[in-house]
């Protein structure tokens, strides 16, 4: 851009323009002194009116320089409008891309968690007939429900009771001598690994009709190792079972 | 290696055993006996959480055991179950949630009951209400 030893054109015009203002001003003094005095300067006042002339000239010059210097500027102003709406336009451009890829992704990501859980449906889908025929199989031997005429005294409970339990395989293979309320440690059972005598289970909750083919899965035989995998020791998750609650046994009814 | 026999052995046997951790005393017994404080014992309840599985689940008689076997796995419950006021709790609770359903048959039974008393007045005529 221009170096700073450059002038700019409106000093330029003014310095002109003084210049033109003294030399001028000397001129008719001059001139008056001359009507006074009748006396004739030597070419002083051809020389004056000779600058006065070429500052006239370099004044007109300056003018052009500066007209065209103002078209451009104006110009410039124009372009800069138009830089500016074509900005505001980019803005706004940017703007709506923003929206859509917000929308976009609203969507993928909900569409992503539909099929989730679709998958997660499809993976857990079981026949209706099958799970029918489950929860009458719980039902119809009051194990979830009590039976209508229950009352307390009842022996029959949502859980396998001592008789139960000791007349199974499993109190069929412990040997020990029953102490305490149930008959069977389970410790013996998986120590042993002998097989049992071969008894008709009387219970319905021991033996599987469709037990052939159906085994469980196969494991080290040796749970003193640690498993893989994390411990549920998170407290936060249990509820606290205080010993001294008070017994909250009495019907709602 | 186990053979098919001793296959089907064994699983007649977990069956049998995760069916009665369903029973709060039989809980309070193994508490008691220091079986829930074993590494092995609590391996063996983690590695039981397989009859979770709906081509297992299918063969349980009394489902209450799955519930009582989550809980097993914190050691905070295998803690408390040692206290016979805990198991008697339990007890008490699961009896209750046992009878739920039946007490809510009954009770519903009773409204309808109540509202097929009440429909049949009115169309009887000016009868002296009761």
């Amino acid at each position: 851009m221009a170096s700073a030893a450059e002038k700019s054109t409106k000093e330029r015009l003014l310095a002109v323009v003084e210049d033109l203002e003294v030399l001028s001003r000397e001129l008719i003094e001059m001139l008056a002194l001359s009507r006074s005095q009748k006396l004739l300067q030597t070419g002083e006042d051809v020389q004056v009116l000779q600058l006065l002339v070429q500052r006239d000239r370099e004044f007109q010059e300056l003018m052009e320089v500066a007209q065209q210097q103002g078209t451009v500027h104006q110009e410039m102003q124009l372009l800069e409008k138009e830089v500016e709406k074509r900005d505001s336009d980019i803005q706004q451009l940017q703007k709506q891309l923003k929206e859509a890829e917000h929308i976009l992704a609203t969507a993928v990501y909900q569409a992503k968690e539909k099929l989730k859980s679709i998958d997660k449906a499809r993976k857990g889908s079981i026949s209706s007939e099958e799970i029918i025929k489950y929860a009458h199989r719980i039902s119809a031997s009051n194990a979830v429900c009590a039976p209508l005429n229950w009352v307390p005294g009842d022996p029959r409970r949502p859980y396998p009771t001592d008789l139960e339990m000791r007349s199974g395989m499993l109190g069929h293979m412990a040997n020990m001598p029953t102490n305490g309320v149930n008959g069977h440690l389970p410790g013996d059972a998986l120590a042993a690994g002998r097989l049992p005598d071969v008894l008709t289970p009387h219970y319905p909750w021991q033996s599987s009709d469709v037990s052939v083919g159906m085994l469980p899965p196969h494991h080290g035989n040796d749970f003193g190792l640690e498993p893989p995998g994390h411990n549920k020791e998170n407290e936060d998750d249990v509820e606290a079972m205080s010993t001294d609650s008070s017994s909250s046994s009495s019907d709602s009814d | 290696m186990e053979t098919e026999e001793q296959a089907r052995t064994r699983f007649q046997s977990e069956l049998e055993f995760i069916q009665c951790l369903a029973n709060p005393n039989y809980l309070n017994f193994l508490a008691q006996r220091g079986f829930l404080r074993e590494r092995p014992f609590i391996n063996y309840l983690k590695y039981l959480l397989y009859w979770k599985e709906p081509e297992y689940a299918k063969f349980l008689k009394y489902p209450h055991c799955l519930h009582m076997l989550e809980l097993l796995q914190y050691e905070h419950f295998r803690k408390e179950l040692v206290n016979a006021q805990c198991a008697k709790f339990i007890d008490e609770q699961q009896l209750l949630h046992w009878q739920h359903y039946s007490r809510k048959r009954t009770r519903l039974q009773q409204a309808l009951a109540e509202q097929q008393q009440q429909a049949q007045q009115p169309p009887h005529g000016n009868a002296t209400a009761k």
